[in-house]
């Protein structure tokens, strides 16, 4: 397999600000690579690099077999890319918008029109009058608007509601089958574990690894909240992948890391109130990567690093969880 | 690049518009009083005395206003086209900046269109602007001058339209290249304004102290003196000459620096 976009040793700093430092990493033709790391990690230097909009103060990517700088348009005959907060203009309409990148990229006016369709998108409206997330709609839509063999996309749902990300996943899953590459930029763990083959984390301008997204999940911890009938017999939660954070009678906080299917055996052996399972945010994952000793980041990441930030719950009523 | 041509013609109507309007406007009033200012040029020279000479000279009002020369140089030459040109040349020489912040400029150069098109096309539509505001200010002083007596020769206000439209490129080239260096608007902007209202009091204090004379060479306002063109059809090939030479020198810095600098600030 060759590589859509290899980086070796890619360096950037703004004069005396760090950008990226010494990033190596290349994604395969077809797969989709997750870039995931928290606001102000790097990611969006790391995709300007790739697209030639920087200079890298070191070392090189080359995108598609072509060098991202010097030869960035050629490289993009073949991209397709949304930025983060894509700067449209106020006064086009999203179709005039869409139709100009259209005919930019050499598509048929119109092209945008099966992506805005699925996306709910209303092509009339000026786009100063759009809502952050319709904006972000019609980044998605220029986005997947060609047949292009690379896509490139920062944070491209941002903004959008539930409904819109499962309807961008489902749009990653089809270019994905259609064997072009996805490069995904996101601070968004769930959504970078269900739309990616791989995943690169970076935090603080460093690549700090690139893995499967099985690994992923098997190496994170999720955070386990309980309410119990009555208090749990001694020993139930003692599984390898289980820890507890707190126990006061009838509440339970626990930590589960990777697969939950032994701990959710022994909950279905106990009368359980309630139960919420959340995903820890990027945030918490990378406090993990870096639990070890000062500036070096630890093998994996612990159960120590939960934190009260916002997370994604997955509810799970307490009939469904003993059924 | 003709499809980047065409938004940016577009975005920039607006803006040529309004200006266009003033301008028109201005022009055209101020012709239609020349019949008065004709008719009582002896008493507008008397008011005129109260002023010192050289304060006169320094605005460009040497000899009788009831001269066509001295009045259209006056009072749109000197005045009027230089306000136009120096705000439409900064707001559509300073747009790459606003774009490169606002984070369009990510849009356009992630296709084919390579950077040096890109601005190539944002060049195009400066001349283009500046050649339709240039005209419609010649064009509002020759329609006016239909409705007055007596005319102003129109083979005479067409060159002085062509010296004018130098005179903006001579202004948009350089600021082109400030926007592309500093990728700032008000920077750019402000730079260009500053050495814009630098160039005017240094033509001002080099008329006003002779002493001081050799300030003039360095002000763009120096080479634009329309008077002699008006009364005399000697067109100022150097001055329109040195004019495009700065303009294409502004510009040739410009792509040669955007071709290699970060797209961000």
């Amino acid at each position: 397999m060759t590589h859509a976009i290899e980086a070796v040793g890619l360096t950037k700093w703004y004069g005396k600000r760090r950008g990226i430092l010494d990033v190596d990493f290349e994604v395969e033709e077809g797969e989709v690579f997750g870039f995931l790391g928290p606001n102000g990690a790097g990611k969006t230097t790391t995709i300007r690099l790739l697209l030639g909009f920087l200079r890298p103060t070191a070392g090189r990517a080359t995108v598609l077999g072509h060098d991202a700088w010097t030869d960035a348009p050629a490289a993009h005959v073949r991209i397709s890319f949304v930025s983060s907060e894509p700067g449209y203009l106020g006064e086009l309409t999203a179709r005039e918008q869409l139709d100009y990148m259209a005919r930019l990229r050499g598509l048929p006016l119109g092209a945008w029109r099966p992506a805005a369709e699925r996306l709910e998108l209303d092509p009339t409206v000026p786009i100063r009058k759009l809502s952050r997330g319709n904006r972000q709609k019609v980044g998605v839509v220029q986005a997947f608007m060609g047949r292009e063999p690379l896509l490139v996309m920062d944070e491209p749902t941002s903004g959008l509601d539930p409904l819109m990300q499962r309807e961008f996943l489902k749009l990653v899953a089809e270019v994905r089958a259609e064997g072009r590459t996805v490069f995904l930029s996101s601070h968004n763990l769930p959504e970078v574990e269900r739309a990616c083959d791989r995943v690169g984390i970076i935090r603080e301008g460093r690549l700090v690894s690139v893995s499967t997204v099985g690994d992923l999940q098997a190496s994170h911890w999720r955070s386990v909240n309980l309410v119990l009938a009555a208090a749990p017999p001694p020993g139930t939660f003692d599984l390898p992948n289980v820890r507890i954070v707190a126990a006061d009678a009838r509440d339970v906080h626990l930590m589960v890391r990777g697969d939950v299917n032994p701990l959710l055996r022994r909950l279905a052996t106990i009368d359980v109130r309630d139960v919420s399972i959340a995903t820890l945010e990027i945030e918490d994952v990378f406090l993990g990567y870096y639990e070890g000793p000062s500036g070096s980041a630890s093998a994996e990441p612990s159960a120590g690093a939960v934190s009260g930030a916002d997370r994604e719950h997955v509810a799970i009523t307490t009939g469904e969880a003993q059924r | 690049m003709m499809t980047a041509l065409r938004l940016d013609l577009r975005r920039g109507r607006m803006l040529v518009l309004w200006i266009g309007l003033v301008s028109v406007l201005y022009a055209g009033i101020i012709v239609l009083f020349y019949p008065t200012i004709l008719d009582n040029a002896a008493a507008f020279e008397d008011m005129m005395k109260v002023y010192p000479r050289e304060l006169m000279a320094a605005f460009g009002i040497v000899g009788s206003l009831g001269n066509p020369g001295v009045f259209l140089n006056s009072y749109i030459f000197q005045f009027l086209w230089p306000l136009v040109a120096a705000i439409a040349g900064i707001f559509l020489a300073t747009r790459v900046a606003v774009d490169a912040d606002r984070g369009f400029l990510e849009l356009p150069l992630s296709t084919r269109l390579p950077r040096l098109r890109y601005l190539t096309a944002a060049i195009a539509s400066q001349v283009v602007a500046m050649a339709v505001l240039a005209a419609v200010t010649i064009a509002a002083i020759w329609a006016a001058d239909l409705l007055i007596e007596p005319d102003f020769a129109t083979e005479r206000l067409v060159l002085a339209g062509g010296h004018a439209f130098a005179m903006g490129l001579a202004i948009a080239g350089p600021t082109t290249f400030l926007a592309v260096v500093l990728l700032d608007r008000g920077r750019a902007g402000g730079l260009a304004a500053g050495i814009l209202i630098f160039m005017y009091l240094a033509n001002i204090i080099a008329q006003l102290s002779p002493d001081l004379s050799w300030l003039a060479n360095l002000s763009a306002f120096h080479y634009f003196d329309l008077k002699p063109l008006i009364d005399t059809g000697a067109y100022p090939v150097a001055d329109s000459a040195l004019y495009l030479a700065v303009a294409i020198g502004g510009w040739i810095l410009a792509l040669l620096a955007f071709r290699r600098r970060d797209l961000v600030a």
